[in-house]
């Protein structure tokens, strides 16, 4: 059970729309699924540098886990009409029930203009001692100003590799945004998400 | 040489509006506004933090325009109505757009009835690259 848990919450790590805003910009971020909550908060306190929190709770488990994050925007690259973002990632917290602790680190790429978008994620997991591969492709079957409702198309497809073996997951996922808002949905056979984010 | 810059200075006043350029949109501007070329701008949650930061300055003019922005991600540009009694410049609106994570390509200002084109030059230093312009075109 346990192990499903951490597949998905660290899937659910990879959702980002920018993992660094503009400066003083703060962040709210509540993922739900039928088996946990996810809250974050964030304040961005340069364009390159954001610092959070993050509270997790497994229903099944009855286990809770509190972490703090930090995300550091390593370079972006800004040109006309696309934007690239290489960050650099890292957290650390506890398993509030046995207050083992926990932490990771990682690697964020990504690349995207008004119709596509392509990310990819490298993360080292403290805690079940994997490495997980996370990535992205988007496609925005239209472009929407900047008062209009945006949609994307995502395949995400994660990779596991832990205890000497690799585990898979895929999922379609819907987003869509408006001005500061974000809706996702993912759902495949297995499982299904609803995140909602807002800067401000 | 002074001739031909007082020429210039000459056709820059008498201006309250004036037509600019960028990516093949032709944008209108007024006495007292920017425009602003933002390279990078490719969301509106992008836009959204550029408006946030227009909204904290002290030199914005919110009866124009949304809260005193108005953002085209498409064409990449953002236009900002100017107080007529700040002391709003060009190194001040480039701060903006940087501190949101963003790069600043070119920026047209009118004000005192003279549109002033600003670019970046070869040593990364923001400079007034051209005066208005005879034919009423910041281009």
């Amino acid at each position: 059970m346990i192990r499903t848990f951490f597949a998905l919450l660290f899937f659910l790590s990879a959702i980002s729309a920018h993992p660094v805003i503009f400066k003083n910009g703060k962040v709210f971020w509540l993922t739900q699924n039928p088996s946990f909550n996810d809250i974050r908060f964030g304040v961005s306190k340069s364009s390159n540098w954001l610092i959070g929190g993050r509270f997790l709770e497994d229903r099944n488990s009855n286990e809770t886990f509190a972490l703090i994050n930090n995300n550091f925007l390593a370079k972006r690259w800004n040109n006309r009409n696309s934007q690239a973002n290489l960050y650099l990632l890292s957290s650390v917290g506890l398993d509030t029930k046995n207050s083992k602790s926990m932490g990771t680190i990682g690697l964020h790429g990504d690349w995207e203009d008004r119709q596509f978008m392509v990310m990819q994620m490298l993360e080292y997991y403290s805690y079940s001692s994997a490495v997980v591969s996370n990535t992205r492709f988007a496609y925005s079957p239209y472009t929407a100003d900047y008062s209009k409702t945006s949609t994307w198309l995502i395949a995400h497809y994660r990779v596991e590799y832990s205890n000497d073996k690799y585990s898979y997951m895929f999922f379609p996922v819907v987003r869509l945004f408006k001005k500061n808002y974000l809706v996702e949905i993912g759902f495949n056979r297995d499982n299904s998400f609803l995140t909602f984010m807002t800067h401000f | 040489m002074k001739q031909f810059l007082a020429f210039l200075l000459f056709l820059s006043f008498g201006l309250s509006q004036s037509v600019v350029t960028i990516q093949d949109s032709e944008i209108e501007i007024n006495e007292n506004e920017a425009v602003v070329e933002v390279l990078g701008m490719v969301c509106s949650m992008c836009a959204f933090g550029i408006g946030e930061g227009f909204s904290k300055t002290d030199f914005v003019d919110k009866t124009k325009f949304n809260d005193g922005v108005s953002v085209d991600i498409d064409a990449q540009f953002v236009q900002v109505g100017l107080l007529k009694s700040s002391d709003a410049n060009a190194e001040k609106i480039v701060q903006v757009i940087e501190e949101a994570g963003y790069d600043v390509n070119q920026l047209f200002i009118l004000q005192n009835e003279k549109l002033t084109k600003f670019s970046f030059d070869k040593l990364g230093i923001l400079q007034p690259m051209a005066f208005n312009l005879s034919s009423n075109t910041g281009n």
